[in-house]
């Protein structure tokens, strides 16, 4: 099948599933095809920091195998619901034998000996691992350009930013080089890359999917979930991940899956917007015309729109960037050149080492934040941030809990403007308040997904909505985002510009 | 320096401490299942949970939830049913995380206490007894002279935390860091369960604290939560003492008291400290705030590291563990398992077994020896006609165990789960010396025996033939032999010289090879001396 290198990117899962069962591809196709094409195309986008070819053979091969050993038409009992999907893995997440660096010069080095709990599930599911992707060095940023490895292009415009910090995760769906791929959401680091990209990106709620093996750096708003081309796939990456593990003990019990709630229409669903929300300075008119649009649609479809007010959600920037350094100072404790990572070798005493590896090894954006935790969490100051902040959350939470005793879901955008240039935002407070948008919802603990809406009509670039659910109630989210994605036609992968000249080739090199 | 009771007079010392215990019973981790055999090779004891690798997330171990449950309702504390975990920060090699998993201000167990009986020359220690109650029969004459006293000792707390791994420093001096050529570490010893019980500055003389870690000690043992061996360093004990001038309501300022890793040193340490700071304070001078160390070998305290400058541990909740809630069916299940306190162990032994004091207090101060104890006596129990009976029966086996079996075992250094005698065998020993089967003598040697061979006494018996003889007829006869023998005796007897009874007695014994019934001799033997 030559053409895979060029069709597989617009299969779905269920596509590619449903390929495997007659006999169109095999899996292993599937897997040279992905490896293919990112060889070509990941020059230009940068999203793959390790490739891994064995692995994603080996898994094919592995199904191959099993679907052998059934009549056509039809694939085995063991295929799991992701069998056969060419899938990768932002660089915070650990698989075994693979580099999981956090996209810092610390862990450059680091070989991870265990399985984060939500890649595990997704290769028990049958997923083709093809590598680990770029982000933020560890997961500190919005837009790739603090990984010590060098930035990840937006494939809809390679001078601009993918977004972060998993803006590795955000490109290669959409470069077409992964079906799918995992990423990380502290305060909105699914949800604003996967915006700048035009792919869809949900943050699942708080203890939905395992954080075992995610080496975030706030665990109390940490969450691990899909990127994906389409929200039929994302959910079923979801309902592959989101399992409830013992290892984690914020994990919850779920028994709903997302792919039930995929047609069931928004007919009488009571649909919250922040009128507030939309007069934000930052907010482009450009975003604010497609989200009011996108509002349009979803009262066409017979939702009612009921305006809310979170009245704490302006302080939630404040309240993420205290705690999430207090917890980022303490979490980045363990690397001290002691047993793994980057150390100086010329320290002539303990205390130099620290010193020495440490402020080699961690970047600007990183000891920004460390040392700024460890200010705010130490005596006579952690009452005043710290604990205050832990008091805003609290407030935004019942805003949120308050809200969906009236409404079923709520719209806000999910990022105040379309992707920027590389440089364009140095400063990091400004770099920070582009967050505004998806930060409330990691302090919250709801889940919240960015739907692509199209294009601006000023900059021609991505741009999406953000739909949250009541925590733990995402089911909602997926059945308002997928009668809203039906509404809309248009291309979901980016017209890369060298896409003419990707040929078929051998994975020894050379065209075939 | 000054001796203890001179300072004594004129100082009150305050003493607050710091006990870490080690829960050795558990068979996992804190927070991961790694098993933590001590003495495994170095390392190998391990996962990217305890070595911390990034990513990795800790689980408590319920067992051990348990266990603080259980120490927490055994020393009087409240359960605190919604509690967190905290991180203490601090770097150091010894620690993967370079935090430790700790509890912040609410710990599962708070307000708790112990309440201390000290009597004899270890009460004399205490000048100002206010606060406590005599430890007489009858309080109201305590005026006079007392056995002693008991005073509560205050718990402010018990929580849960892990261990650091260990460190051996290479090269250098003292096997300190600073200087070192280079170090190893072992992270085996690394998320071991540990509960810290912290007391109120209660104490007031090195006395009380050795008696108050004895009594923790076996309130723990007894609970089955640890081995609490100070040996091995399951259990360690900190000490912070201050002194003030008799009368004085403010506290001095105070010093931290480390390694003081036997009962002993506890005491000689706590003693030392009392009196170094006394002579600093006579002397005009001021207690610095400090950590310092005891040293057994020279007898004396030296400073290690300054506190003026309050080290910043920053504390604050765990964020990768959610918060803990004890449920009401879970502590009371907990409650169920409480054993038999060892307070409550003893007044029963007196009240309802009618055990001397002494041996009541040794054998609840024994775990294995009273539960051993109890096992015995259960199996001759069932059909007792009344307290008398009891006693008769429990008093017999509880000497047996302290006497003859205690003796053994420190002999022959066993263990008594190793032994090879039972319960079940020391009821029936005990019962063939109530019986009048065994003469006292005879009940030793058949002892004997059951703890080489592991036979049982009734096989002993039949082998050997050792029956007590208490067929009057019999002795008779060798009453009649004895006398025979030494008429010049039983003249001298007959004289008024009544104390060559036991002269007889023993005659008589000796012909009769240890096997006579020695009251049934005596009565026959004095009748006979009598009537002549």
């Amino acid at each position: 099948m030559n053409n895979l290198i060029h069709d597989y990117p617009k299969l779905s899962i269920a596509e590619i599933q449903a390929g495997l069962a007659a006999r169109e591809f095999s899996a292993t196709e599937l897997a040279e095809a992905a490896l293919m094409r990112i060889a070509q195309i990941d020059p230009l986008v940068k999203s793959f920091l390790e490739i891994t070819p064995d692995l994603a053979i080996t898994a094919a091969q592995g199904i191959d195998q099993a679907i052998a050993s059934v009549s056509a038409g039809s694939l085995p009992e063991e295929c799991g619901t992701l069998a056969g999907v060419p899938m990768a893995y932002k660089d915070n997440l650990n698989l075994t034998g693979t580099h999981t660096t956090c996209a810092s010069k610390m862990l450059e080095s680091y070989i991870s000996p265990y399985t984060a709990t939500s890649i595990s599930n997704t290769l028990i599911a049958g997923a083709l691992p093809l590598g680990k992707l770029n982000l933020d060095e560890f997961a500190f940023g919005s837009s790739t350009e603090t990984s010590i490895f060098g930035p990840t292009h937006n494939p809809w415009d390679l001078e601009r930013v993918p977004g972060g910090s998993s803006g590795g995760s955000a490109a290669a769906v959409a470069a077409g080089l992964a079906t799918a791929t995992l990423g990380g959401d502290t305060g909105g680091s699914i949800r604003q890359p996967a915006s700048f990209c035009g792919v869809v990106g949900y943050k699942p709620s708080y203890g939905m999917v395992s954080r075992h093996g995610a080496i975030g750096f706030g665990p109390s708003l940490d969450q691990v979930g899909p990127f994906a081309r389409s929200v039929a796939d994302a959910a079923a990456v979801t309902d592959a991940i989101a399992l409830y593990d013992p290892a984690d003990t914020a994990s919850q019990h779920t028994s709903v899956k997302m792919t039930d709630y995929l047609t069931l229409g928004v007919k009488g669903m009571r649909i919250g917007y922040v009128p507030e929300l939309l007069e934000l300075d930052g907010l482009t008119a450009e975003m604010r015309r497609a989200d009011e649009d996108a509002m349009q649609r979803l009262q066409d479809l017979g939702a009612v729109l009921i305006p809310i007010e979170l009245p704490h959600a302006r302080a939630a920037l404040a309240a993420y960037y205290t705690i999430g350094p207090a917890e980022a100072f303490s979490c980045l404790s363990r690397f001290d050149a002691v047993r793994y990572g980057y150390a100086e070798r010329n320290a002539s005493n303990l205390t130099e080492l620290y010193e020495r590896s440490r402020t080699q090894g961690f970047g600007p954006e990183a000891i920004r934040r460390i040392v700024l935790g460890c200010y705010l969490l130490s005596a006579g100051v952690i009452d005043q941030y710290y604990y205050k902040a832990n008091q805003i959350r609290t407030l935004i939470r019942a805003d949120y809990q308050q809200a969906f005793t009236i409404c079923d879901a709520i719209v806000t955008p999910a990022s105040p403007r379309a992707a920027f240039r590389f440089g364009e935002i140095t400063d990091p407070v400004s770099m920070h308040a582009s967050d505004i948008y998806t930060v409330p919802v990691n302090i919250a603990g709801n889940g919240g997904m960015s739907l692509p809406i199209g294009f601006g009509d000023k900059t021609g670039l991505p741009i999406s909505l953000q739909i949250i659910g009541p925590q733990l109630v995402d089911q909602n989210i997926f059945q308002v985002a997928a009668a809203l994605e039906e509404t809309y036609d248009f291309e979901r992968l980016a017209p890369m510009v060298l896409e003419e000249l990707i040929t078929p080739m051998s994975l020894e090199g050379g065209a075939a | 320096m000054k001796t203890i009771d001179e300072v004594l007079l004129d100082w009150e010392a305050v003493i607050g401490l710091e006990v870490h215990t080690e829960l050795t019973t558990l068979q996992t981790k804190m927070f991961c299942s790694c098993a933590f055999d001590f003495g495994e090779a170095a390392n190998s004891e391990v996962c990217p949970v305890c070595l911390g690798l990034p990513g990795a997330l800790p689980v408590p171990n319920q067992a051990a939830i348990e266990s603080i449950v259980l120490a927490g309702l055994a020393t009087g504390c409240d359960i605190m049913p919604d509690t967190m975990f905290y991180r203490k920060h601090y770097f150091y090699p010894d620690m993967t995380k370079n935090y430790q998993i700790t509890q912040g201000p609410l710990a599962f167990c708070m307000n708790g206490e112990i309440e201390l009986e000290v009597s004899g020359k270890a009460a004399e220690q205490r000048i100002d007894q206010q606060g406590t109650m005599p430890l007489t029969s009858e309080p109201d004459q305590s005026t006079s002279q007392t056995e002693g006293y008991r005073t509560k000792i205050g718990i402010t707390r018990i929580h849960m935390e892990e261990d650091a791994g260990k460190l051996i420093h290479i090269g250098g001096t003292d096997g300190r860091i600073t200087g070192a050529d280079y170090s190893l570490v072992d992270y085996n010893r690394c998320g071991t369960p540990l509960i810290e019980l912290v007391t109120e500055p209660d104490l007031r003389t090195p006395e009380e604290a050795r008696l108050f870690l004895q009594k923790l000690r076996l309130i723990y043992l007894t609970l089955g939560i640890s081995n609490v061996s100070m040996e091995e360093g399951s259990l360690r004990c900190d000490g912070n003492i201050s002194l003030r001038r008799r009368g004085d309501q403010q506290f001095g300022t105070k010093t931290e008291l480390k390694n003081m890793n036997s009962f002993r040193n506890l005491h000689d340490g706590l003693e030392y400290e009392i009196c170094r700071q006394a002579e600093v304070l006579e002397n005009g001078g001021l207690v610095r705030q400090e950590t310092r160390h005891w040293e057994p070998a020279t007898k004396r305290t030296i400073a290690m590291r300054s506190k003026e400058a309050a080290e910043d541990y920053r504390y604050f909740p765990d964020p990768d563990l959610t918060p803990f809630h004890l449920t009401d069916e879970f502590i009371e299940s907990i409650r169920a398992r409480l054993a038999e306190l060892p307070d409550d162990k003893n007044n029963r032994y007196v009240e309802k077994l009618g055990l001397p004091l002494v041996d009541a207090a040794n054998l609840a101060g024994d775990p294995q020896l009273s539960s051993f104890f109890e096992a015995a006596f259960a199996t001759l129990s069932d059909n007792l006609a009344n307290e008398s009976a009891v006693s008769e029966l429990a008093r017999p086996i509880a000497n047996l165990l302290l006497n003859d079996v205690s003796a053994w075992l420190n002999q022959t250094g066993t263990a008594l789960a190793d032994a090879l005698f039972t319960p079940s065998g020391i009821a029936a020993l005990v019962s063939l010396g109530q019986d009048g089967t065994l003469s006292s003598r005879q009940l030793k040697d058949v002892f004997a025996e059951m703890a080489t061979s592991g036979k049982s006494p009734t096989e002993i018996v039949e082998e050997q033939g050792l029956r007590q003889v208490s067929d009057s007829a019999a002795i008779e006869g060798f009453i009649t032999k004895a006398m025979a023998a030494n008429p010049d005796k039983v003249a001298e007897y007959q004289a008024g010289k009544t104390g060559l009874l036991g002269f007889f007695v023993g005659q008589v014994m000796r012909e009769m090879q240890g096997q006579g019934n020695p009251r049934l001799i005596s009565e026959m033997l004095s009748k006979r001396l009598d009537e002549n």
